[in-house]
């Protein structure tokens, strides 16, 4: 069959009148609540199945961590999956109470491992720790939480870490709803922090897993040290790893303390839900978690810049690339350009930087960007990641990566290609829209953090605004030497000088 | 408009207090530990729901003039339009000495353009039209699959079936297809884990076309012409299943199918015999060296064919030992109440061609390497010796029918289920549902017994990656450990 081409006025017209549509059924069902005690509640119906997707999201991240306990949010997050005092413990009195034994004996090992002694005082000192660890261990079940939500159906329970936030997130058969209020309302209120040095242990194999044997988690961590020094984001979000091997349970506890509060939350719920019905169920259970202050930490800016910043890593690894560029964040209309910028340059195969890297000068095997890293609190970087495909190398493509930016600077964007990106930013917005637990979290951390659930579908009329001269101005401003920082990863003398692959 | 069966399945109203062995505290614990809940709030292990009702969503079959089998769903709460084909063929059939055919077939389909329009025309205006066409091969299947906003669905139909019956093989493409391929290569050694599976698979797989991984002589032995001649041979539409779902009419779709189509002409497929998958592992230990903060160890060996009764039983053993996430033996056991590793766990394959692979992994640091895999081994031989506790095999079973819902909340991932279940894989029509209620028969007894009936932790192949100089004990004790160079 023959296809014709010519009809390029259309696209835009139509993606406009579906996204304007769909925002409009949405917006019809949604149902926003707020608790006397501060706690959103945004209700999407949706009958499809009868399940419910939920997301609990509060604005804590890793950028919110005291100096000595990077990655703490993070080990909070994992705590949270301990159950609390009527979940899991067999007699929570004795429990309580040998979770107080643990932990002194925990402070007593730190400090004899600072100390002067003898193996065999030391030996004693980390005997006491274990027995104290298997009585606490004895006293209560191991996973409980797990357990109830699988044996009811629940899928996906699972959690994350941000810099910017935390969410929580669990699918369950819609009936199930009520369980979920039940259980989660008590973990807020009344969690135990059971298992903790096992867990610490866990988080530490999880650090060598995702940051020390992998080569992006080391190039990663690397290209934030230097594009953030005195900025938290800079700090990796999981946690050096001695400050994650000297975590005390009672320096966790206090984090969740002083930050897990309802009016620092959103809980979002899409799914085969009865708003009218299910608020007065939800508010009887969250309903009694209390208001706390909300304690936000003095977080230092990121000096002004002032010249190219590099760093390479070594690494047994063929070679990788990454580039970045300061910027600044939404709601800065800059941020939003530099989301069309994103388009333009790594989505599809036909974008400048695919098109010439990939398939013109066969130089790198991948090529991806993101306007918004690591997060979208605080001004970020525009970066861009290339893996160079032999014989290119990093810094040929390097090369080649700065002529496509400065012509971005220079010559402006034809009307199609402008268009092109527009399209697929609303189309990728709807297709990220088509699970449940997708748009849950994508409601969730526009109302935190971008004015309300509502600028989900809104953000996008900015989108359709962004013009040519927009996006010259933008690669002028921000893709420039002084405001990069460049990240490459080389592998090791040995492995360099061995014969290449095959 | 969402054509659903009316066949229903209960949830389990639960009394699982007693079952699941949680135990739950009064409002105040034992010498008046306040628990801080409110007196109204219910034992959460005894809170009971009502018997719930679901409908399964129950796509359309159809049958074009030229043979392809058509699965239909209409789903209009989004505008957008989803589709696959697959057609019976993978890299199963890919020649020893060429191993990436039909891989790089699947690739250049998609990137080398069509009859009428050159590469970059095609990537244009599927771009321009924010839809997208994609190809790829697994072992068993190829699967071409396409999206696309409602609205446009026509003319990316129309590409579409450009792309599948008169694909360009642009021999540009080619090259640039096949420099990917061979940097990827190049760099198969940079992540732990992806070299832990590949030399897993291809030794337990040894002889078989499913262990077979690409080098650059296999890569660089592919030309345009086989590539061409692959395609000439298997890509026929007597031999393959579309599976759509999304917001269109019926009618409509199919009138359309019929047309783009119509010139995707039909031929008898002869498929060469395979080698006969008869896999003997020695009961060996590999290790890899490598200078790494973790060691990666995967346990496992050849099992049982996913349309036999053993598989109901070994899947829900497989669920306590290792599959069941959480609340499994392994995650408790290494993860949970050791801190030994942050991924471990099993998995039982679902085998149709060949039989499915059990493995049991965990990934921890380097001196904790031989304990990871004696708890690995003897974790496995408990469950062969011991009858697991009724709790923790309701867990399960309750797991299993209680999310057999979510399989419900996608119109597109429900209409390929049904066409690869019904039309590629030979399960019976209603496999899963059985499949369900056959689980929960399964007693405790049944799970000891499969275990000792499939599994063989003497038998079983032993993959480790990681930095022998820092283990915590010998391999040897393990087996004879025969080592892989990774150069």
């Amino acid at each position: 069959m023959n296809v014709r081409i010519g009809r390029i006025a259309v696209g835009l017209l139509f993606t406009l009148f579906v996204t304007a549509g769909y925002a409009q059924d949405l917006a019809e069902r949604v149902s926003e609540y707020t608790l006397d005690n501060g706690l959103r509640i945004i209700m999407v119906e949706q009958d499809f199945a009868p399940v419910v997707s939920i997301n609990l999201m509060f604005d804590v991240g890793g950028v919110d961590e005291p100096p000595g306990l990077g990655g703490i949010a993070h080990m909070v997050e994992h705590m949270a999956f301990k159950g609390t005092r009527t979940i899991g413990s067999f007699d929570v009195a004795a429990e309580l109470a040998a979770l107080e034994e643990l932990e002194v004996a925990a402070k007593a090992l730190e400090y004899a491992e600072g100390a002067d002694i003898d193996d065999a005082t030391l030996a004693a000192f980390e005997e006491r720790f274990a027995a104290a660890r298997e009585r606490a261990q004895s006293l209560a079940s191991p996973n409980a939480l797990d357990n109830l939500f699988s044996a009811n159906g629940g899928v996906g329970l699972n959690a994350s870490t941000g810099y910017d936030r935390t969410d929580y997130r669990i699918s369950l058969p819609a009936n199930r709803l009520e369980l979920y209020a039940r259980v989660y309302a008590d973990v807020m209120q009344n969690t135990v922090f059971r298992g903790f040095y096992e867990e610490r242990d866990v988080v530490r194999e999880e650090r060598r897993q995702r940051s020390e044997d992998s080569p992006q988690g080391v190039l990663f961590e690397a290209f934030l040290a230097e594009a953030f020094r005195v900025h938290p984001y800079g700090v990796p979000l999981i946690g050096p790893p001695d400050e994650i091997e000297g975590y005390l349970a009672t320096e966790a506890e206090a984090i969740f303390d002083l930050f897990y509060h309802p009016n620092r939350a959103v809980l979002v719920i899409v799914g085969d839900v009865e708003p009218e019905r299910d608020i007065e169920m939800l508010e009887r259970y969250f309903g009694t978690w209390p208001r706390g202050p909300e304690v936000r930490p003095e977080i230092p800016e990121e000096p002004a810049q002032t010249a190219e910043r590099r760093v390479e890593v070594t690494f047994d690894a063929e070679p990788q690339l990454l580039i970045g560029y300061r910027k600044p964040t939404v709601p800065e209309r800059d941020a939003y350009v530099m989301d069309v910028v994103d388009y333009v340059l790594s989505n599809g195969r036909t974008s400048r930087l695919f098109d010439r890297l990939v398939t013109e000068e066969q130089a790198a095997l991948s090529v991806s960007t993101s306007s918004s890293f690591p997060g979208t609190r605080f001004p970020n970087q525009f970066v861009i990641i290339a893996q160079p495909q032999a014989p290119t190398t990093p810094a040929e493509l390097e090369a080649v990566i700065y002529e496509e930016l400065e012509r971005l600077a220079t010559e402006p964007i034809s009307e199609s290609e402008l268009t092109k990106a527009k399209n697929q930013l609303r189309a990728n917005t709807i297709r990220a829209l088509q699970s449940g637990s997708s748009l849950a979290s994508n409601l969730a951390y526009h109302e935190l953090f971008l004015g309300g659930w509502e600028r989900l579908i809104d953000d996008l009329e900015i989108y359709d605004s962004v013009t040519a001269e927009d996006i010259m101005a933008v690669a002028e401003r921000y893709f420039v030497e002084e405001g990069r920082t460049v990240a490459t990863l080389m592998p090791e003398e040995s492995a360099a000088q061995a014969p290449e692959g095959e | 408009m969402i054509r659903r069966l009316n066949r229903s399945f209960f949830l389990f109203a639960t009394t699982l207090a007693l079952l699941l062995g949680i135990t739950f505290a009064q409002q105040t614990g034992s010498n008046g530990v306040p628990t801080g809940i409110p007196e109204e709030w219910l034992d959460p292990t005894a809170l009971t729901f009502e018997d719930i009702e679901f409908a399964q969503l129950e796509p359309t079959r159809h049958v074009l003039s030229n043979g392809i089998i058509v699965y239909l769903l209409e789903d209009p709460s989004l505008p957008l339009v989803e589709g696959v084909t697959y057609l019976d063929v993978g890299s199963l059939y890919d020649p020893a000495d060429q191993v990436s055919l039909a891989s790089l077939t699947a690739t250049l389909l998609r990137e080398g353009g069509t009859q009428d329009l050159a590469p970059a025309e095609l990537d244009e205006r599927l771009e321009f039209l924010a839809a997208s066409i994609e190809a790829s091969a697994s072992t068993s299947l190829t699967s071409v699959s396409f999206s696309s906003l409602s609205d446009n669905i026509d003319e990316v139909l129309g590409l579409y079936a450009d792309v599948l019956s008169s694909p360009g093989f642009d021999a540009r493409r080619l090259e640039v297809a096949r420099g990917r391929t061979l940097e990827a290569i190049r760099r198969q050694n940079d992540n732990p884990v992806q070299i832990a599976v590949r030399e897993f698979n291809s030794r337990l797989a040894a002889g078989h076309p499913a262990g077979y991984y690409p080098t650059a002589d296999t890569v660089n032995a592919i030309s345009r012409d086989d590539i061409v001649s692959f395609y000439e041979t298997y890509y026929k539409p007597n031999i393959s299943v579309m599976a759509i779902s999304g917001d269109f009419d019926t009618d409509t779709m199919l009138a359309t199918l019929e047309e783009v189509f119509s010139d995707w002409e039909t031929g008898e497929v002869s498929y060469p015999d395979l080698p006969e998958y008869d896999p003997t592992p020695e009961p060996q230990v590999y290790l890899a060296q490598r200078d790494q903060e973790q060691s990666v160890i995967i346990i496992g060996q050849p099992s049982v064919y996913a349309y036999t009764p053993a598989y109901n039983d070994l899947s829900v053993a497989n669920e306590v030992l290792g599959g069941g996430g959480f609340s499994s033996r392994l995650f408790t056991e290494i993860r949970t109440r050791r801190g030994l590793a942050y991924a471990t766990g099993s998995q039982l394959g679902q085998g149709f061609e060949y039989p499915g692979t059990f493995l049991a992994f965990g990934i921890t640091r380097t001196d904790a390497t031989t304990q990871v895999l004696s708890l690995i081994l003897e974790e496995i031989r408990t469950m062969q010796q011991e009858t697991v506790s009724p709790e923790e095999l309701e867990i399960q079973r309750s797991s299993i029918v209680n999310s057999a819902v979510f399989r419900e909340t996608s119109a597109a991932a429900a209409v390929q289920r049904t066409a690869r279940a019904n039309e590629l894989l030979g399960l019976e029509p209603g496999y899963y549902n059985r499949y369900i209620e056959r689980v929960q028969d399964v007693t405790v007894e049944d799970v000891r017994a499969i275990m000792a009936q499939e599994l063989n932790p003497d038998q079983m192949l032993i993959m480790v990656v990681g930095n022998a100089e820092g283990f915590d004990g010998s391999l040897a004790e393990f087996g004879e450990v025969v080592p892989i160079d990774l150069e």
